[in-house]
This record gives structure tokens, sequence and C-alpha cells, in this order.
């Protein structure tokens, strides 16, 4: 709409009219003082890079900016987003999150634990909920409003999440919230530069300048994951002083191969050496300088605690690279990796309950580079170096069983991860050990669940649902109009080795026009959501007064109280009946 | 079964043997079938009524009548009220002869032009001719509040001075009557002729007349300053004409203002977008809160490049672009200038753009076609907005590596603000400077604080409501022509109900301009414009738009055909049958007959 109206703007400034004098008009207080810069708007960008076991970089870019709450009612902007002010605006936007994803989060090499991959990791395709405030009547008719909003805001179909059989209103288990939480996802939603374009537009730099430069198209859709996301957060004025105002939280996290070109023919033989790579390698450019308005603009290179506990093993192995410490010099020059450029910070992580060691973070600030001398960080690897990441405290899957055209099942089975024995065993909760999992499933309406069937294995045995389930929320799906919810907090056993869950259901009969387009691809029944919510996602840095000011840095020490983990969306096959309703059949 | 049954009653007869079955009948054909098949086909021919009825379309009756009527003659007829009031004359012209001359006069000047919302036929005019010594009058046939006499003489006040806002107040004290524009003729002070235009709905003309001649010049310049000025607001022609009023079918115009920072490593400016708000924009959008709904907002944008090319010129000592690479100007592709959200569907957004030149092209100017530099450095694109080039000062000697982050001054952004006031007249149709030179002469404008004055408020209002209803008529029109091309075409109630309120709303705009009441007309015609754009864009319409009748046989002959075709056929054979017994039947008979 917007490129159209301007487009037409062009044409019509063909007629073109010129104003020869000034008519004055002589109005002007000369009260008022200096202004504050920007009306107090801010802004700042940040990297993080991350190598991973298998061989891949993450990269995540973190965009935020800030305005307060101001008299003006939200209508004069300077940097933040005119757009997403008043959308908050109109819609009365609480909190809102859209996510945009290709790939899946490999939960088991990239990590499950950390507080990185719990806010990050998102189900495939596009997932937004939003809280409202407005009165429980009216959070429908505002969540079908936001949808068309953002669906022409994002040049994606999100307008399809205006029907309700596609969102739901989760209560219990996906964030507390008092009946104006709307949640609904589009599995199978394709994401590509269309939907990015328009989420850059939100910056104030777009990709013109600073760290958003980096964002070369054809290099970030080749990795192997790609997550854009929006968060929103906007509070009344009053009661914190910080806090109040619009925030708005833009992340990109890809997962992407380094091409190993630099490391050489010697180290390629060899598999289980890292690649090496730089900024430029990954991306194909540099990073050309801070964009000017930013506040602050950061890059951090995080070696996450697996990697670290790895290197100071190997290194006690070989004393006789004693000398190289890591806490003397900060090991950017050791025996085992070389950093290219020398940070201005390093971040260690203190008093972390999860294991002895501890991940690492290097910052470095894009403010002293410029066109001329761009920043370019780089990563070489002198020998193999082979960890694994902090892995969730259970496994989860979730697998359609039974064959046939009729009826089939959906089990959910929970193993704890190799790293503990049993299930972990601190949390003792009224005397007895158990472990809090909390479940949310949406499932749509053609999918005929029945919730009486659901039948609960512990360790391979039948057990009775009351042993186990603590609270259970379910809404049975209404044809046509309304998905199934499935909401169950778990108290498990500790020390079990398995848990499983199956619900059986019938598959629907749909009308000729009710099957997606593409339907012999079959149906996803979107991502399921289990969170640990005794478990806690963060990391501990000594205080610091950087630490406040970086987005990155603070998200990870004040992280989500829940641990999310998203199950992957699975396929149903309906068969489709040939119908035929026209002539030429 | 066909071929057993007739033969039954052969059998049963002890008839003689020798008689052929083919040819004779001995009894009488039974019409038991024949009365079966046809009641069936009977019911079947009774029932297809019914089904016609049952599949018949929907469609509510328009009134197309009306709306042709209105589409023919959409034009609103406000009524227009003048007094001239000559003083000091010590010549005593008679009135009632002035009046036939400023009469003649003003059909001269309004024969040529058929503007909607000026007064072709309601026109009336009252001049008052009051000296010292006497005071006459010529009454128009109502009694609106004219001039009383002596008024003006009584405060005795000195026109001939250069205080012009001081005379404006007090002329507004003692004529100010609405609906009624004045012109006062002021004989004395200094030589020349001098005319101004006030704030509000009067003007005054200060001169000396002594003979004859110049009297013919003074009415005709009342004559122009009345067609011109008070009833068409100014405008020349050919400038932006009344169907492109910047105001969207709600009423509302969102005024969307950026400051775009070509390139922010050189320099980035900031504005405090809230105080010019607060100050300028505020009584601006009181004054015009009869016309449209108006409401603000401001952003700030960053590494928006344009999309022309400029070059060095010694002799201006800057950069110029001309007046031909204003279409290339705009950039859409990096002014993600934005329609605004908070603005509904079919409000009217006017984008105002100030452009920040990057180091490499500052100062940039704008070369006129006449070989000069433009004062204000901006543009108009009619109903999108303006452009105005702002150059930093001092962009030319200071040479800084590191970007620097300052504010607009207080008093740059008042300049800048000026010519965007200067624009969005433009915008509106009104002229953006104080002077308009006539056929008779000069006449200074005085410019009003709010932006508008109140004869121009109510020219626009005058315009705006002609614009809404002509628009209401074209749409309408066009509604019925398309309902009426396709005749099987659903039409719900609602598109009907929304026809008839809007003809009801252009009736009362209609009515309303006829009493003289602009600002409710101009509402009633806003009125009557949403609803018929409602109804040329109801949803049905759009999904629906077409059920032919080629459509509706395809759907019902798979199930009606086969059955029809069957009775019809069968009820056919039957009949066939029968007549052929019979004639056996009548000719055995017949027979018989002759026999015995």
């Amino acid at each position: 709409m917007a490129i159209l109206l301007s487009r037409r703007s062009n044409l019509l400034a063909v007629v073109v009219l010129l104003l020869c004098q000034l008519f004055l008009y002589a109005t002007v207080s000369s009260s008022g003082s200096v202004l504050k810069q920007g009306g107090g708007e801010e802004f700042s960008e940040e990297l993080l890079l991350k190598p991973f076991p298998d061989r891949k970089v993450l990269a995540h870019f973190h965009f935020q900016s800030r305005a307060p709450h101001s008299s003006s009612h939200g209508r004069h902007h300077h940097l933040f987003p005119k757009a997403i002010a008043q959308l908050v605006k109109k819609f009365r936007v609480k909190e809102m999150e859209l996510s945009f994803t290709q790939g899946r989060w490999r939960y088991e090499q990239w990590g499950g634990f950390d507080p990185l991959s719990s806010n990050n990791a998102k189900p495939p395709g596009v997932e937004l909920w939003a809280v409202f405030d407005v009165p429980q009547s009216l959070v429908d008719v505002y969540w079908r409003n936001l949808t068309h909003t953002l669906s022409g805001l994002f040049c994606a179909s999100i307008n399809f999440l205006e029907s309700s059989t596609t969102y739901s209103a989760p209560e219990l288990t996906f964030k507390p919230s008092f009946g104006n939480l709307r949640y609904g996802t589009l599995p199978r939603e394709a994401v590509c530069t269309e939907n990015l374009t328009p989420w850059l537009k939100l910056l104030p730099c777009r990709d013109k300048a600073g760290l958003s430069a980096l964002m070369d198209r054809p290099s970030i859709y080749r990795g192997f994951y790609h997550s854009q996301r929006l968060r929103l957060t906007s509070s009344e004025s009053g009661s914190d002083e910080v806090d109040s105002g619009i925030g708005l939280d833009q992340t990109l996290t890809v997962v992407l191969q380094p091409s190993s070109w630099r490391t050489g023919k010697t180290y390629s033989v060899e598999t289980n050496i890292q690649p090496s790579w730089s900024i430029s390698s990954i991306f194909g450019r540099n990073i050309p300088g801070k964009c000017v308005i930013a506040k602050s603009s950061n890059v951090y290179l995080q070696l996450d605690n697996g990697l670290v506990g790895e290197l100071k093993n190997l290194e006690r192995e070989n004393a006789k690279y004693v000398a190289n410490t890591f806490e003397s010099e900060g090991f950017q020059s050791n025996h085992a990796f070389k950093i290219s450029v020398t940070p201005d910070k390093v971040f260690e992580e203190v008093d972390n309950l999860h294991g002895k060691s501890t991940s690492v973070i290097y910052g470095f600030s894009v403010e002293k580079y410029s066109d001329s001398q761009p920043f370019d960080l780089g990563l070489t690897w002198k020998i193999p170096v082979v960890w694994s990441c902090q892995q969730a405290p259970l496994h989860a899957s979730r697998f359609l069983m039974g064959s046939g055209n009729e009826r089939g099942a959906i089990a959910i089975s929970l193993e704890p991860t190799e790293s503990s024995e049993g299930l972990p065993t601190s949390h003792i909760i009224d005397g007895r050990c158990e472990l809090r999992v909390d479940i949310f499933q949406v499932v749509p309406w053609y999918i005929k669940v029945y919730f009486h069937t659901l039948q609960v294995f512990v360790d391979k045995q039948p057990r009775a649902m009351a042993d186990v389930v603590d609270k259970i929320r379910v809404s049975p799906s209404k044809d046509k109009v309304s998905p199934g919810v499935m909401e169950m907090i778990l108290k498990l056993p500790c020390g079990s080795k398995s848990a499983a869950f199956s619900l059986e259901f019938d598959k629907g009969f749909l009308h000729i026009d009710e099957y997606p387009p593409d339907a012999n691809q079959g149906f996803d029944i979107p991502s399921a959501l289990i969170s640990f919510p005794s478990f806690n996602a963060r990391m501990n840095f000594s205080e610091d007064e950087f630490l406040n000011n970086s987005p990155i840095l603070s998200k990870f020490q004040h992280a989500l109280q829940r641990h999310h983990h998203y199950m992957h969306s699975i396929c149903i096959v309906f068969w489709i009946i040939a119908q035929c309703a026209s002539e030429a059949c | 079964m066909s071929e057993i049954s007739p033969e039954v009653p052969d059998n049963r007869q002890d008839a003689p043997s020798h008689v052929d079955p083919n040819s004779t009948r001995i009894t009488k054909p039974g019409v038991k079938r024949l009365v079966l098949t046809l009641s069936v086909l009977f019911s079947l021919v009774l029932g297809f009524p019914f089904l016609w009825k049952s599949v018949e379309i929907y469609r509510s009756s328009l009134p197309f009548g009306e709306i042709s009527e209105m589409e023919s003659n959409p034009s609103l007829s406000f009524p227009c009220r003048f007094q001239a009031v000559f003083i000091n004359f010590n010549s005593n012209p008679s009135p009632n002869h002035l009046q036939l001359s400023i009469l003649d006069k003003i059909t001269e000047l309004t024969s040529n032009s058929s503007q909607c919302g000026a007064c072709a036929n309601d026109l009336a005019l009252s001049v008052t001719v009051d000296s010292i010594s006497s005071c006459t009058q010529t009454h128009p046939t109502d009694n609106s509040n004219y001039y009383r006499c002596g008024a003006i003489s009584a405060v005795d006040f000195d026109f001939s001075n250069d205080d012009d806002d001081g005379v404006d107040e007090l002329l507004e004290s003692v004529l100010g009557v609405k609906n009624v524009y004045s012109v006062v003729v002021v004989n004395g002070g200094g030589e020349g002729i001098r005319a101004v235009v006030g704030k509000y709905r009067h003007a005054w003309i200060v001169g000396s007349v002594e003979e004859e001649e110049e009297e013919s010049v003074l009415v005709s310049r009342v004559a122009e300053i009345f067609v011109k000025m008070f009833v068409n607001g100014g405008t020349e022609n050919g400038l932006i004409h009344g169907e492109f009023m910047p105001v969207g079918a709600d009423r509302r115009i969102v005024l969307s203002f950026n400051l775009l920072n070509a390139e922010p490593n050189d320099w980035v400016y900031d504005w405090d977008f809230q105080r010019v708000d607060e100050t300028l924009l505020a009584p601006i959008i009181k004054v015009l809160g009869p016309i449209a709904n108006i409401s603000v907002e401001s952003q700030v944008l960053y590494h928006t490049p344009k999309s022309s090319f400029s070059y060095w010129d010694e002799k201006w000592k800057s950069y110029i672009f001309s007046t031909k690479d204003l279409p290339f100007f705009v950039n859409s592709n990096e002014w993600h200038l934005d329609t605004s959200i908070a603005a509904g569907g079919r409000s009217k957004i006017l984008q105002f753009v100030v452009y920040v030149p990057s180091a490499k092209e500052c100062p940039l100017s704008l070369l006129l076609p006449t070989g000069e530099i433009s004062k204000t450095n901006g543009f108009i694109s009619p109903m999108w907005g303006g452009v105005v080039v702002w150059n930093p000062p001092g962009c030319l000697n200071s040479e800084t590596n590191h970007p620097s982050r300052h504010t607009m001054s207080r008093e740059d952004l008042q300049a800048v603000f000026e010519v965007f006031m200067g624009q969005f007249r433009q915008l509106f149709g009104l002229k953006s400077n104080n002077l308009y030179i006539g056929a008779s002469g000069t006449y200074h404008l005085l410019p009003s604080g709010k932006g508008f004055t109140e004869w121009e408020l109510d020219v626009l209002s005058r315009q705006f409501a002609c614009f809404n209803l002509h628009s209401c008529a074209t749409t309408l029109g066009s509604l019925s022509r398309l309902v009426q091309s396709l005749p099987r075409m659903i039409i719900m109630d609602e598109i009907g109900k929304l026809v008839q309120f809007s003809l009801e709303a252009a009736k009362l705009a209609q009515s309303n301009a006829s009493l003289g009441d602009n600002e409710s007309s101009a509402v009633s015609s806003g009125q009557a414009r949403s609803l018929a754009e409602d109804a040329f864009f109801h949803p049905s319409i759009m999904s629906i738009s077409y059920y032919s009748f080629e459509h509706c046989f395809a759907i019902y002959s798979p199930f009606f055909l086969p059955v029809s075709m069957h009775v019809l056929l069968a009820a056919l054979r039957e009949w066939k049958r029968y007549k052929q017994e019979k004639a056996k039947y009548t000719a055995w008979k017949a027979k018989v007959k002759v026999e015995s």
C-alpha cells in the first residue's frame, strides 16, 4: 500500500506547483527548552556470534528500540517506528510476539537450555501471540484486526490467523494470562525476503548502516535455521520509570555453515576440526561502522560452557601451554584458537549451577570502525575440539501412530537427556521429588482428538492420569469453529527413565474447499510447547554497568522464568477423494 | 408391461377369435394410465412456477429515477448576500443606480464561470450611501441584518493610515454578520485607490473619488471583490480544481510530517515537533474543523537520499535541481513515509517532507523555470503533499568527519512551517501569497493567524459540499448503471437502504445550502458521499456480482432435465397409444353398427 501510494506520488509530482512567496503566519510562542535528543527514544544494536559443535555458527542480531511514554500520545516519533507505535496504540497491545521461522532448531546439537535457545528457538512458520489491554469480550475483535494489520505490515498471510479455527486462548501453560491472550500459528508459512524487508524498515538505519548491513540476503537465507522475531511490550506510564512506554525487540537468529576455505587443505581432511570463519566469510560483507543513530553497537562472541570446559581440559593435558592461561590473557590467542580482533570486554559467567565450567563472552564495540576501516571478526581454530551444548532436562518428541485414513494417535514422549541419570532430582516439592513439565498443544478441528483416550506411561508402565497430571485444561474442538486445545501440568516422579502420552483421534471429513492448496503434502499439526517452569535458563555475570546497557546480555541475565521447548510440527496426510465440479473432468 | 395390459381385456372378452388385435378393438380403451402420466406431467408443469419463484434472485429496488435526476443536476445553490457601503461621498450617488451597476458587473463576471458553489440564482445586494448629511439605503426583499446607517461614521475611524488589522477588527465589530459579505468604500485619504480584503467577511476600498468615471472603477472593483474573492476564494483558473479536495471520504485528513536525513553519517537533524504541533498546527486544525477532521503525526527517517540528480552551479554557489527533476525527487524506494495505521481506510493522508540534503549536495536549491532560485525551496504534489528542502546552516564551510547530532532551531522550524502552511493552502486550492492581481487592480489580502480567513473557509466549505455532492452523484450513477446492466445481479437490502440514505443526505445538503448554512451542508454532503461509497463497495456486490441465466440453467438442468424428459415422453407416448386404441375401438364400433 505504501509503495503503491508513493508510486502514484511520483506521477502526480509532474503536476507540480511552485511556491513563490511566503504567506506569513506569526504565532510561535518563544517558550520551550532545548530538545532532549531523540525525544527520549533509544535504539541499540547487537550481534552475538557463537560456534556450534556441529561446525555451524550462530549469528543472533538483536535490535532494541524504546519509546518512552509521552504526552503527545505517541504521535511524534524520532527513532521509534511510527507504524509499530500506532499499532500498539490502536489495538491496545500490551505484549506481542511475532516470529517467522524457516528450518528447525536442533535442540541436541545447538543446545536447549541456555537463554538463547529457550528464547529464540521458534516453531517453523509463523507464530503470533498477543496480550491485549481490553475487556475480554473485545479481545477476539482486536485480535482479528491485529492479524490483518500485521499481515499488511509484514507481507505475510498472517490474516489467516483471523479465523477462529486457527487461534486459541491458552490460560495455564503458555504464559500467565487473564483471558486476554491469544495464540496462533501458521506452520506452513514460507518465510523469505519479502518478510525481512518490512522488518528491516522498522530499524532507523534499515540495512544501510550498522550491524544490519551484514544481512546479505543470499547468505542469511542459505542457513540451516532462520528465525526473525519481533517482540513488543508496552506499559502505561506510572508504575515503573524505566519500563514505561513501548519496547520493541527485533531479533534475527540464523545458523550458518561457514565455508572452510580459510583453513586450507591440511585441515579440511581432518573431520573434527572446526572450520575457521570470519564475519566477512559467513556473510560476504563487513560491518561498516555503527548505525550513527544507535546508542550502542556491539558484537559479542560467545563460547559456551561445554566448549570452555573442553578447552580447559585440553589445556590441563598439554601442560606445556601453561603460559597461555585463560585468565591472564582472556584467551583470545591461545593454543586452541585465535580471535582476529582484540576484545574490548570479556565476560565470564559466574556461579553456574548446571556444571563446573562457565561460558565466556567477548565483547567488541563497533563504534570506532568506519567505512574505510570495517569491522571484521574472525575465529581461527588451531586444534580440533569436540564438545556438546547444554541440553534441556528432557528430550521431547512427538509422533503419529496408527495407519489408514480414519484414525490414528498422537504420542508425546519425554526422555531424560544423556547428561542426567533419570530425571533431574534437584526439585523436591512437599517431600516428594517431582519434576514439573507443562505441555501446550493445539490441534486443528479436523483432527478430532478424543481426550478421554489420554494414556500415560511412566517407565513404559501405564499409570493412572491422576498420578502424573497435576492440572489439565482441555477445550474440545468444534467443527469448523474452534481448534482443540490441551494444556497439561505434569508432575513426573524423579528418577523415571521415560514418560509418554498418547491421544487417539479421528480424521475429520473435509469438504472440497476446506483443503489447503497443495493438500497432497498433508496437514501440519502446529508445534506443541513443552516448558520446564522449575528450571531457570539464565546466565549470571558479575555485575557490570555495561551489562545493563546491552539488550542481549541483560536478556541472558534476566531470562524468562520458563524454559520453552518447541516440538516441531508434524504432518498428517489426509487422502483426498477426487471430487470434480467442473465439466472438464 | 405396457405391452401386456391392453391385451388383458381382449383375453377376458369372449370375442370372436377372428378379430385382429392389431387393427380392431372391441372394448373401450382405459384412461387410467393416461390420467396417471398426464397428472405427473401436470404437477411438474404446475411446480415449475414455484421453482422459478424460488430460484429468483433478490433485487432490492433502487430509486433509479431519483439517482439519474441527481446525477444530471448535482448542484448546490448557495444564497449570496452582499452589501456595499459607500462612506463620505459628497456627490451623493443614488444607491439604486449603484446597485444596478454593481449587479451588472457581477453578472458580467460570473457569466463565464459555472463553478459549483457560486451563487448563480440567489443573489441579493444592498447598497448604502452613508454620508454625514444623509444616509440612503436600498433593501433587498429579504430582511437580513444589513448595515445600519451611521454605524461606521459613529466610531469615527481613520481609514487612511496603514493599520490594516485595526481597520479589520473595527469593521468586524460594526459589520460582523454571518453570511453577509461587505465591501466598504471610503472616500478620502491619500491619492490612488487601495483595496484590502480582511480576515473576516469584509473588504474595504480607500481612495479619493471625485469624478464620475472613477466611480465606475470603484463599482467594478467592488464587484470583483464580491465575485473573485468572496465567491471564488481568490483562485485563478487552472489551479487545483475542487475535485482534488484532499479530504478523505470519512472527512478525515492525516497530516504526516517527515524529517528526512538523506545521509546521517554527515549530520543528523532532529526537531521538536511537539511544540510545532501545539503552537502552529493546533489553531489551523481547529479552524478547519467543519471541513475536515485533521490529525497530525510526525517521524524522522534516516538514510533517505533523493532519487534525482543535482549539479553544482557556480553562479548560485549551490547544488541545483530544476523543476523538471521534481517528478523524480520523491524516492519511493527509500522514503518509507508509510501510510498511517492510525488512519482509517478512507482517510486522506497528506505527506509533508523536510529534506535535509547530505554533505555532498549541500546547499541544495530549486531552480525555477524563470532562472531564479525558489525562495521556498519546495514544491507540492496535488493530493500527495509537499516537499521542502532545508539546507542545514553552514553546510558549506564545516568539514566535520564525525557525524554530529543537531536539533533544528526554532527559527528554522518556523520558516519551514510557514512554507508548509502555504503548501497546505495550495493543496486546498487557495492562494499562498498575500496579493491578488485582478482585472481592475491589485488587492491586499490580510493573512489570518489561523492560516485560513473566514471567507476562505466559507469558500472551502462550499467547494467541499459541491465536491462531495458531485462525487456522490457520480458514485450512485455508476452503481445504478451497473445494476441496470446486470439484470441478474443480487442486490441486498442494505445496498438499497444505503442508496436511499445517501439520496436523503444529498437532499438535505441541497436544502441546507439553499438556506445558506454552509457548514451543515458540507457535513451532510460528506455523509451522502460516504454512504454512496459504502453502497458501491458493499461486500455483497464484490463477492457474487453476477448470477447469469446460463449459470442458473447449468445448476438446475442436471436435476430436472432427465426427470422432465421422461415424464414428457411417457405422457406423449401414452397419449399416442390412447388415440390409436380409441381409433381402433371406434372403427370396430362402426363396423359392428354397420354389420348389425
